[in-house]
């Protein structure tokens, strides 16, 4: 039992911690957001430098070969300074399925281009009917001659819009399948928009759009035990990121607390408040302690990783959200106001809930699996 | 960063899981819940410990301390978990133990110890009074020196177990000039010494745990006293955090939430069992994801210190939620009870009253409203984290 990070993780804790101090103050944030894209090509090309975007990528594939671990010390960082970039969106998901798919050409055509931050992935694979369940999904793809064509709709792609490739899941004949798909194809129509958080999603429809022969990157059983992977993998992540931004907001608000003066002495004197705080920090070494635990199984491979997944996202949802509605509270007016980045915190933990099944859906599938028929 | 156990880490919990398998069974477990049997239980339960070697997982190895590292001593804990084994009493093992090795003397060292180990000596904490609780720097239970000895006047309270007790770890006042802090002494008090007198509380679970104990011209010899004159509150404090990690009682929610999810799924509720109803699961799920957590915090914390750091504010943390925990676990155990866990029951045969957990349940639910109050009250660690932890 070991829960310090390695050498390398520390190295590059150390790095990303840096450069956010630098490069990622509230006003270099909103200058990020106003570009066209919703983030800046500058820093998207610093975090490929820096070897950011090859992390969890396989060493086979040119990657850093990373682990969950190495991707939550990134995501946490990202998660203190509510970065805007679509890492999540282009490499947690669009390049991992690439990279772990089984299509040689694809890989080639895209995922060095991806690591070195010229071209960017998405992955389509919700629709309207969707919600949390991976198979619910109406897009179909028939062969033709050359290869397939591909039809349906897909909403709320993480960085669709900026995407170069996208995969998208679709059914061919009775097989759940994933077909990488040029954005700029003939029939694909992209539709943005942003979250209130900063990130961007785009609803996609497909119109009849050809695919060559070489599209399909898995299918059957395996594509949707990859998928399902890859999103056990990224919603670790994103509760690292949710962790990063809990601790955050606990730190503005003692300061904020210490600092502020009402009826004569700083508000943080007033035993009522202090016991709010210490209500924030509880909950966030609460989730701490289950990101940990669920860094540890998922790497160990152990069978509990699905359970400790499970509640680690639903505590951080629940309690992510809570400790920012505090902060907000702390933070009086002016924590409803845009002048202070508290609303930014908060906004963005609400999405990290609302991603890959809110804290009831997970409380429900941990307790499915905890005492369902198939619970040990 | 992992989690997972090494072969030998294996070996060793199957070895734990054997012993458990030999040397603890329902009849201990009934033995050591119900009151009239539990001194004797429970000595023969840490005694089948000690014979092993195994009942100070915490002490170092020349007192007579297992050696192991935070993983085994997690293995361990978790076995007793499964096996719906208790720990034995904090006071000796947990408490005074390691003030004792800590700051003791040689001769107190040896005097002490062994009967703290094999459980021949039972400890009970004079802490408490009845005007400084929360507060405890306000004690005003006088030790005034008298050639060789310090004569005792005053009383302690919610003295748990002082019945049973062959011993008492006491905060006493030696000083009044300075700080409340100041002045304060620890002394080891033989209960048999003339003019201590044990006054049953019988509290809210119709049980006798608690006591008042009035010393009157209680003579104690100085070489009784641990370390300097003046200088308990320091020792005592050592003791804390100690105390609040001991406190946290994880191992004893994991073991309720095994018995009531297995209870749950006997109970029918409504033609399913009470364990598929969804809202029962939501509940359970909640509790049970804390206490994973918690699980995870206690860890974290023990690696903290086995890498030379201090436990501050996360033995408060421990403290106050592990708590929280029990409660919530407690609650549930008395809720798939039913209206069972509110029948006093007439005598000690259970089984005429539709199953024999209701009493078990109603107990611990009604003395568990304690654990939020003792060991400083949760209100008091929340002060202590704000202050010392997030700086407020």
């Amino acid at each position: 039992m070991d829960f310090s990070l390695n050498a390398e993780q520390q190295l590059l804790k150390d790095s990303i911690d840096k450069y956010m101090a630098e490069r990622y103050d509230a006003d270099q944030r909103r200058q990020y957001l106003a570009e066209e894209t919703g983030f800046s090509s500058k820093v998207w090309q610093d975090y490929a430098e820096l070897g950011w975007l090859t992390v969890p990528l396989p060493e086979a594939e040119g990657g850093f070969g990373g682990s969950v671990v190495d991707t939550s010390v990134l995501m946490e960082a990202m998660g203190r300074s509510v970065a805007v970039e679509p890492y999540l969106g282009s490499i947690l998901l669009g390049a991992q399925l690439i990279a772990r798919g089984n299509n040689a050409a694809v890989k080639g055509r895209y995922l060095e281009e991806i690591m070195a931050g010229s071209c960017h992935a998405a992955f389509a694979y919700q629709e309207r009917r969707s919600r949390h369940q991976l198979d619910a999904i109406d897009c179909r793809a028939e062969r033709s001659a050359d290869g397939y064509r591909l039809s349906g709709s897909k909403t709320l792609v993480f960085n669709g819009a900026a995407a170069d490739v996208l995969v998208v899941a679709a059914w061919l004949d009775d097989a759940y399948t994933l077909f990488a798909v040029p954005a700029t194809s003939n029939g694909v129509q992209r539709d943005g928009f942003k979250l209130m958080d900063g990130q961007r999603v785009a609803n996609i429809q497909f119109d009849a759009v050809e695919l060559a022969g070489d599209s399909v990157i898995c299918e059957g059983d395996a594509a949707l035990a990859m998928v399902e992977t890859v999103i056990a993998e990224a919603t670790i992540a994103v509760s690292a990121q949710a962790v990063g931004a809990m601790e955050k907001l606990l730190k503005e608000t003692v300061e904020y607390s210490n600092t502020r003066k009402q009826f004569g002495q700083p508000i943080g004197k007033f035993q009522a408040l202090q016991h709010r705080m210490v209500d924030m920090y509880t909950a966030t070494e609460q989730c701490r302690s289950l990101l940990v635990r669920a860094l540890c199984s998922h790497s160990g491979g152990e069978a509990q990783a699905a359970s400790d997944t499970a509640a680690l996202k639903a505590m951080v949802g629940k309690h992510g959200r809570a400790v920012a509605e505090e902060a907000v509270q702390l933070h009086g007016g002016m924590g409803v106001t845009e002048e202070l980045s508290i609303g930014d915190y908060l906004k963005r933990l609400m999405v990290i809930d609302t991603l890959f099944g809110d804290s009831d859906w997970q409380r429900r599938r941990f307790a499915a699996l905890r005492y369902g028929p198939q619970a040990a | 960063m992992h989690a997972t156990f090494s072969a030998e880490e294996l070996a060793f919990q199957e070895e734990v899981r054997a012993f458990l398998r030999d040397n603890f069974n329902d009849d201990m477990a009934a033995r050591i819940r119900d009151p009239k049997t539990f001194k004797a239980a429970t000595i023969e339960w840490q005694k089948k410990r000690f014979d092993k070697g195994w009942v100070a997982p915490g002490w170092p190895v020349e007192h007579g301390g297992c050696g192991w590292s935070d993983t085994q001593k997690y293995i361990f804990d978790s076995a007793l978990a499964e096996a719906g084994a208790p720990d034995v009493p904090p006071f000796g093992l947990k408490m005074v133990g390691p003030v004792i090795y800590t700051f003791g003397t040689e001769e107190q060292k040896q005097q002490f110890l062994p009967g703290i180990l094999n459980g021949d000596t039972w400890w009970c904490q004079g802490y408490s009074e009845p005007g400084a609780g929360s507060d405890l720097a306000g004690l005003q239970t006088r030790a005034e020196r008298d050639g060789d000895d310090y004569v005792i006047n005053g009383t302690k309270i919610w003295t748990t177990y002082a019945q049973y007790a062959d011993w008492m770890f006491a905060l006493v006042r030696t000083d009044n000039s300075g700080k409340p802090q100041q002045g304060i002494s620890f002394l080891l008090i033989d209960m048999r010494t003339p003019g201590i007198t044990v006054s049953p509380i019988i509290a809210i679970d119709g049980e006798h745990h608690l006591n008042e104990v009035s010393f009157e011209n209680v003579r104690v010899p100085v070489v009784n006293r641990i370390g300097e004159e003046n200088q308990g509150w320091t020792y005592a404090k050592a003791l804390l955090s100690h105390e609040r990690t001991a406190l946290s009682g994880i191992a004893y929610c994991k073991q309720v939430l095994n018995n009531v999810r297995k209870l749950a799924a006997d109970e029918n509720d409504d033609g399913q069992p009470l364990l598929n109803n969804p809202t029962f699961q939501a509940r359970m799920a909640d509790i049970e994801m804390e206490l994973m957590a918690l699980e995870y915090t206690e860890l974290r914390v023990l690696a903290t210190v086995a890498n030379g750091g201090a436990p501050g504010m996360e033995s408060s943390l421990l403290k106050l939620k592990g708590t929280e925990l029990q409660q919530a676990v407690q609650n549930l155990f008395f809720d798939v009870a039913g209206l069972y866990g509110s029948v006093l029951p007439a005598d000690a045969d259970l089984s005429s009253l539709g199953h024999d957990y209701g009493d078990q349940a109603r107990r611990e639910y009604m003395y568990g409203r304690a654990c939020t109050i003792y060991g400083g009250s949760n209100e008091v660690q929340k002060n202590i984290i704000a202050k010392f932890g997030l700086g407020l």
